[in-house]
């Protein structure tokens, strides 16, 4: 069980099984840890904005870095006009962050290694910012298929091709963070392995490989959140300023 | 008064060094990895979603493999055209 490298992937329920309307809606391993992020994530914020100091404590003051650092990435790649999207680029930022940081703890279950999950993320955030763009510009907003200065005879090419560009923004931004995650924690668990049953001998040269790996890992996680509300951000800045 | 302005000027210098350190360590490292990470999915999403859309047609159409050809190198183009726009946004920072 502890050798299979994919045995840390697994979902499996916890409690009664729970049936509406012929879907599954159970309470499983990964519900319990999106919930326990989500927790973490209220606790060191409401803790952090309690006291308000003006000399600032640890956590006052990671909270306060957070929100700075959030905002200042929403002005430097959306503009102004993306200030009102700030709660909501604020919280899924935060908890990717988390579900990644909470998933380096051994024992844990890495919430962002399912597609699923990502792709939901992903879905949401490309369909609600076409929405958006449709509901600001209205039909102006398919201008964005057609780029500036292109000869009439290429454009049914280039629009196709600007299409499928559009289209792809979900699969690229859920497959990249599942992957890293996914890679990252497999590649852990390997090493780990390696460490087992290479014993005393051999052992520590994987040893030494797996601790500089947990390092990556940790700043593959940030980073990896960091990319994600970035792209949201860029999505937002095209929906909502629609100039290439 | 001598006290104050020593101070001072050990702040202004404690600054600069940290405003320098900023720019050199997070702001340039961080992004160029983020954008390394970036690229390589770019790329590969785009041909996978022209497949899927010349697979599609295809059913539809019942051209079997004509259409998922044609849209593999559409896909590709629109791939390549990602990573070209990605380049772009990483050259105006």
């Amino acid at each position: 069980m502890a050798t299979n490298p994919m045995h840390q992937f697994n979902v499996h329920k916890i409690g009664p099984e729970i049936k509406i309307g012929g879907i599954d809606l159970s309470f499983t391993n990964a519900s319990l840890f999106m919930l326990f992020s989500a927790i973490l994530i209220l606790l060191f914020l409401l803790f952090g904005t309690k006291e308000k100091k003006i000399v600032p404590g640890k956590i006052q003051l990671i909270s306060e870095m957070l929100y700075g650092f959030v905002a200042k990435m929403i002005s430097d790649t959306a503009g102004k006009k993306a200030k009102p999207y700030f709660p909501f680029i604020f919280s899924l930022f935060i908890f990717i962050l988390f579900c990644n940081m909470i998933g380096m703890l051994p024992y844990s279950f890495t919430v962002t290694s399912h597609i699923i999950v990502t792709l939901a993320f992903a879905v949401f955030i490309f369909v609600g910012v076409t929405i958006l763009g449709f509901a600001i510009h209205g039909f102006k907003y398919l201008k964005i298929f057609v780029p500036s200065g292109v000869p009439i005879v290429l454009l049914p090419i280039i629009m196709i091709i600007e299409i499928i560009s559009y289209l792809s923004r979900p699969i690229s931004l859920s497959v990249r963070l599942f992957a890293n995650m996914m890679a990252g924690h497999t590649m852990l668990k390997v090493f780990g392995g390696f460490v087992i049953s290479l014993g005393l001998v051999a052992g520590w040269l994987p040893l030494t490989f797996s601790i500089a790996l947990t390092g990556l890992e940790i700043l593959v996680a940030f980073l990896q959140a960091y990319v994600f509300a970035i792209l949201t951000c860029i999505y937002l800045n095209d929906a909502l300023n629609l100039h290439h | 008064m001598n006290d104050s302005k020593d101070l001072e000027t050990r702040l202004k210098i404690a600054k600069s060094k940290l405003q320098n350190k900023k720019i050199k360590d997070t702001g340039e490292k961080g992004v160029f990895l983020g954008n390394a990470f970036k690229l390589g999915t770019e790329l590969v999403a785009a041909v996978v979603v022209g497949v899927i859309i010349g697979f599609i047609l295809d059913n539809w159409f019942g051209t079997k493999p004509i259409l998922i050809i044609i849209f593999f190198i559409f896909g590709s183009a629109a791939g390549i055209l990602n990573v070209f726009k990605a380049a772009k946004r990483m050259q105006e920072k």
